[in-house]
């Protein structure tokens, strides 16, 4: 191991480093003599390149195992990084022309610091690293969510998500010395062998539970999602873009590593009627509480943001059901899905904003008569929206589908997990009725104000080419599910 | 053949095409009539000349080439689902015919459809429909080929019912839609049986594990004593009854002409309809396994003479049509039935060269009408034609051609493939030779008959346009984005026979000498000839001078001409029967839904409403607020409660977290 090697595996990490401080000594530099909207432009676009540059870098990268197993670069987490990076830069892009205020530089740099944290916490497989990642992630988040200095609302957000993630954490760190104290080890490999040895032990449950309780923040399941709404709600939009994206992918990705390696050994069982403890059993029981909670406090909500909030938490639940299967296709998944969400999700995100900050607001009213005033963009909103709610043929339908029948697969004798696909399918027809609300505002209300709305061609045609990305991925969703099912033996 | 798979390779970008054109036309505006025709026809030259390119590629070969290229859409555990894409001689005639005839009626309908205020949605349809048709052509997987299928007939129905102001309009698309769905369902059901006996929908693979590779697998026992294989085929066949309107399924095609001409020419005549022909040929291998010559299957008989009664008894029809184009459209079913008879005679090559020189001069015939109802100011009952030789001597001429071609006179074009269907039926069955000879001479009748109708005599279009106040308008030739396309059509319609030999050569057919080729051709000739001899006799000597003089022969025939012309009273059986008695079933079923299903639901609702009391009496104020009145708002209820978990205070988040890591605790160590 020499420092090159280091360097060379961690470059798109360091070029993202280099540009979050490009784009913040360029922007105290043109502090005074530019106009904000400008700064925004060039620290964008600073942004911007430092990613696509992280990409080419990314493509390129050959497999290693650094430092003894605490960092891992194959396809897998190439892919993943990939996707993290892609979900940064239209995070960016659609930041260009929001209000964040003064502070452009800032919001920029820690949006890319941000970003590093999720590529790591892809490639981390040693306790500690895993720790200090998602701290990394954490905080960059908190900060990114109380950017609104305005708004009192953006603020409490931030407090409450800032509050919640910390106890979260506390429980995180609990749970990983309790690991680390059974097992005496922080690789994750390594914990995985000797878990295998030794079985289920109290102190192990214990270790199990608290990590779950600090994942399921970061993923926001029931009962840990209370600070999902309002964090959601409060943050600017292209903020919660990113937490809803970014930061879950690289989530889902690291607890999928924690319990289908790490926790191998006490898998338990979520059967019906045969439930046995282990972590497929506390995972189906937050996947339902989920999958009920999230679809039923959305119904109800006048904020399109915060419904999104629920719609999430909803949806974290159905992907719990892919991955409580436990098998190489629920893996698949898993990982298929959460791609297929996340872009959705962030070209969801990505309408809110170029719309809601030309009506002056977020809630269901003041997206009235949209189809009107903004076809385009409309038209785009439909497709994720549908595709949230899996209709085919859009990804989001491909993806359910594979979820559901990964839990279908796994006992195809006495379909002992049929009983999580019946409530998620139940779930997902509830759902189909709060995003047609959004719909039936956006295309049968009308519009108080018949104005038509400019939004920058870039941002639609940005929005356009995700939108025909998820449409692709329902249509031929092979290449991307093959590709994933090859490195899924790596992990 | 290298060569050859890297074209099969590129196949899909024949239907690509012609599918982007449609994406960008339904995006733009009502008053880019220009760019969406453009666009259209853009998209189909270059998709025609994908498809030359292919079609050159496979000329010349020494045996039959056939080149796929399949790949896996998604694959789930060990089930793999495939589709794929295919050149072979077959495909690449058929799609060199469909773009290019396709290509000529896409330049007519600019002329045709000029004034209409939706031209751009009406180019939007045809270049959607281009796509689907094209798509059913090149595919090499039998569950592709459905979708297509079933896309062909939504545009069929979409452009049918264009002008869906007029009440014939709506209602003709829907029995089109409605009736080749019948048939569907049989495809459909060929479809399962195929995928349940084979595990593939594939129809050919380079390893030889294609559906169509193993049908002597198929041989065992299937439906009714037939083999597996012919069960099938039957099924499938029903589907290409259906789109190929065969009797008793022919009742849609003339009710289709509804729509605009050039979609009657494009779709009702060269394409769609050709389609259930097309698919037969493709299936074939199906068709004939596991029979002879001498022992056909069942699945053959049944195409044979299905088709041979449909030949003749769509001609006694057309006979006694007074408006243009429903002439041509039994006229169609006649020869769609020539088609299919002769598939079923085991002639795989007369019936699709039939179908390929079919196509060329129907479509000059429809396009030809097309510019016979423009130029007279949109008058299609034949009685108030004529006399439009002097007005219209472009579409005369061309149309002269197309009626040549049609009524089988020497040497155009349906002369050589019509007598090859006959011939090849002549060794199979004498009956249905006899009933194909007879449509044969009906065919040539109606098509002279037609002829002098519309433009022998002097213009009998006054009389009615007097009566309406807008007379005066005498007929004038059409410009030439209408009259070029039927030039270049007639072309072909007068060359394209002298390919015949050609041709089945290139599909793969031996060499060999059919017995009584002299009596056949000798017989078709004379026929030919007596048809119009007749015709002549009844309409040219002394062409109808008033619009309302009646038909001469209707004096003649008497009641059999009414009889004829109200089309052998089908659809009025249907109507008193099929139709009644789904009625009948439908009112049945509502009083059934009205009393029992909704009584079952109100009691349930009531039950539940005495319950929610019940509950309130005692005073459980959780199951009101819950809501339990009616059933969405049990659960928009439930939603609100729900969301009171998220008071705001952050205090009572921790609660909850700290409650729900216990709770999962104990749940843990109780279990």
């Amino acid at each position: 191991m020499n420092y090159l090697t280091l360097f060379r595996a961690l470059a798109p990490e360091v070029i993202l480093l280099l540009a979050a401080f490009v784009a913040l000594t360029f922007d105290l530099l043109l502090q005074h003599s530019h106009e904000l909207q400008q700064r925004m432009r060039i620290a964008g676009v600073f942004a911007i390149v430092g990613l696509l540059g992280a990409i080419v870098l990314l493509i390129q990268q050959a497999p290693v195992t650094l430092l003894g197993g605490t960092l891992v670069v194959n396809q897998l987490t190439v892919i993943f990084k990939i996707v993290v990076v892609a979900l940064t830069v239209l995070t960016v892009i659609i930041s260009i022309e929001y209000p964040v205020g003064r502070h452009v530089g800032e919001y920029f740099a820690t949006v890319l610091f941000g970003a590093i944290g999720m590529m790591l916490l892809v490639s981390a497989e040693e306790l500690i690293t895993v720790f200090v990642a998602l701290e990394l992630t954490s905080l960059s988040l908190y900060i990114l969510t109380a950017f609104h200095k305005g708004a009192l609302r953006s603020q409490e957000a931030a407090v409450k998500y800032f509050m919640f993630g910390a106890i979260s954490s506390a429980f995180l760190l609990f749970g990983m010395s309790y690991l680390y104290g059974v097992t005496g080890s922080t690789n994750l490999r390594e914990i995985a062998v000797a878990i295998q040895a030794t079985g289920s032990t109290p102190l192990l449950v214990v270790a199990l539970l608290f990590i779950l309780v600090g994942f399921g923040f970061k993923v926001a399941v029931v009962p840990f999602h209370l600070w999902a709404p309002d964090a959601y709600e409060g943050a600017p939009t292209p903020v919660t873009a990113f937490i809803a994206t970014g930061s879950k992918v690289a989530s889902f990705f690291v607890l999928t590593k924690f319990v289908m390696l790490s926790f191998a050994g006490m898998p338990g069982s979520a059967f019906w009627k045969h439930l046995t403890p282990g972590w497929t059993m506390l995972l189906a029981l937050m996947a339902v509480a989920s999958m009920v909670l999230g679809n039923l406090a959305a119904i109800v909500q006048h904020n399109v943001k915060r419904m999104l909030a629920y719609s999430s938490i909803a949806h974290a639940g159905y992907i719990f059901v892919g991955l409580l299967a436990a098998s190489v296709t629920g893996a698949t998944s898993v990982f298929f899905y959460v791609i297929v969400y996340a872009l959705t999700n962030l070209g969801a995100f990505g309408v809110v904003t170029a719309l809601s900050e030309r009506v002056g607001g977020d809630d269901l009213e003041h997206f009235d008569g949209m189809a009107k005033r903004a076809p385009f963009l409309s038209l785009l909103m439909l497709i994720f929206i549908l595709s949230l709610a899996g209709v085919p043929p859009l990804g989001g339908f491909f993806g359910k589908f594979y979820l559901f029948m990964a839990a279908v697969e796994r006992d195809s004798v006495n379909f002992g997990l049929l009983w999580l696909v019946i409530i998620g399918i139940a779930m997902s027809a509830v759902s189909l009725y709060y995003y047609l609300i959004l719909l039936k505002h956006m295309y049968v209300h009308k519009a108080r104000n018949e104005e038509r709305l400019k939004t920058p061609v870039y941002l639609n045609l940005t929005l356009a080419a995700v939108a025909i990305a998820v449409i692709y991925l329902g249509l031929n969703p092979q290449p991307l599910l093959a590709l994933l099912k090859n490195f899924v033996a790596q992990l | 053949m290298d060569h050859l798979h890297k074209l099969a390779r590129q196949q899909w970008l024949i239907p690509a095409i012609p599918l982007a054109a449609a994406a960008i036309q339904s995006l733009l505006p009502r008053s880019a009539k220009k760019l969406s025709a453009g666009l259209c026809l853009m998209a189909m030259g270059i998709s025609c000349l994908f498809a030359l390119r292919a079609f050159f590629a496979t000329l010349g070969h020494a045996e039959v080439v056939r080149a796929v290229w399949n790949f896996t859409w998604f694959d789930y555990g060990t089930v793999s689902f495939k589709l794929g894409f295919i050149l072979d001689p077959l495909t690449a005639a058929m799609a060199a015919m469909v773009t290019f005839v396709g290509f000529w009626i896409f330049v007519n309908a600019t002329g045709y459809m000029h004034d209409d205020e939706n031209f751009t949605r009406f180019f939007c349809f045809l270049s959607l429909f281009a796509a689907a048709m094209l798509g059913l052509v090149v595919s090499n997987n039998i569950l592709l080929l459905f979708m297509c299928w079933e896309l062909v007939g939504l545009c069929s129905y979409l452009l049918i019912g264009f002008w869906f102001h007029k009440p014939s309009a709506a209602a003709a698309c829907k029995k089109a839609f409605i009736t080749t769905r019948i048939g569907d369902v049989g495809f459909f059901l060929g479809i399962l049986m195929l995928f349940w006996k084979t595990g593939t929908l594939n129809l050919y693979t380079a390893e030889g594990t294609g559906a169509l590779q193993r049908v002597g697998e198929l041989l065992g026992p299937g439906w009714f004593g037939w083999s597996v294989a012919t069960t099938i085929a039957v099924l499938l066949f029903i589907g290409a009854m259906g789109k190929s309107a065969q009797f008793p399924l022919h009742v849609w095609l003339p009710d289709a002409m509804e729509g605009p001409t050039p979609v009657s020419a494009l779709i009702h005549a060269a394409t769609m309809v050709a389609a259930g022909v097309f698919m037969v040929g493709r299936m074939f291998p199906l068709f004939i396994a596991g029979g002879s010559l001498e022992h056909p299957t069942f699945a053959m008989d049944m195409v044979l003479y299905v088709g041979a009664f449909t030949a003749l008894f769509s001609a006694t029809i057309a006979v006694a049509q007074f408006d243009i184009k429903r002439v041509l459209a039994y006229s169609t079913c006649s020869q769609l039935g020539f088609m299919v008879m002769a598939l079923g005679a085991g002639g795989l090559v007369p019936g699709q060269f039939h179908l390929l020189t079919h196509a060329f001069f129907k479509a000059l015939l429809f396009l030809g009408s097309g510019c016979v109802i423009i130029g007279t100011h949109h008058e299609q009952d034949m009685r108030k034609m004529g006399g439009l030789r002097k007005y219209m001597p472009i579409t005369f001429v061309c149309y002269l051609i197309g009626m040549l071609a049609l009524a089988g006179v020497p040497p155009f074009a349906g002369f050589f493939s019509k007598d090859e269907v006959l011939l090849v039926t002549f060794q199979r069955s004498k009956l249905a030779w006899g009933m194909a000879t007879f449509a044969a001479f009906l065919t040539a009748f109606y098509m002279t008959r037609q002829m002098f109708m519309v433009f022998a005599g002097k213009w009998r279009g006054g009389d009615h346009g007097a009566a309406h106040g807008h007379g005066g308008h005498e007929p004038h030739e059409v410009p030439w984005n209408m009259w070029l396309p039927i030039a270049v059509l007639s072309l072909f319609a007068i060359g394209l026979g002298f390919f015949g030999g050609k041709y089945a050569h290139y599909l793969g057919a031996e060499e060999e000498e059919l017995s009584g080729k002299a009596l056949v051709m000798g017989l078709s000739v004379t026929v030919g000839t007596l048809g119009i001899l007749l015709g002549w006799f009844l309409y040219g000597r002394k062409p109808l001078a008033h619009a309302s003089d009646p038909d001469p022969l209707e004096s003649k025939l008497g009641g059999l001409f009414t009889c004829l012309n109200r089309k052998w009273y089908v659809d009025e059986f249907y109507e008193a029967t099929i139709i009644r008695a789904t009625m009948v079933g439908g009112t049945l079923f509502r009083v059934i839904d009205k009393r029992l299903v909704d009584g079952i639901l109100h009691s349930i609702v009531w039950i539940v409403r005495g319950i929610s009391q019940v509950c309130r009496w005692v005073g459980d104020e959780f199951f009101i607020n819950g809501g339990f009145d009616a059933g969405c708002q049990t659960v928009r209820g439930s939603g609100w409660l729900m969301s009171k978990l998220q008071s705001g205070r952050v205090q009572n988040y921790f609660r909850i977290l700290g409650l729900g890591t216990i709770i999962l605790l104990v749940v843990y160590f109780l279990k």
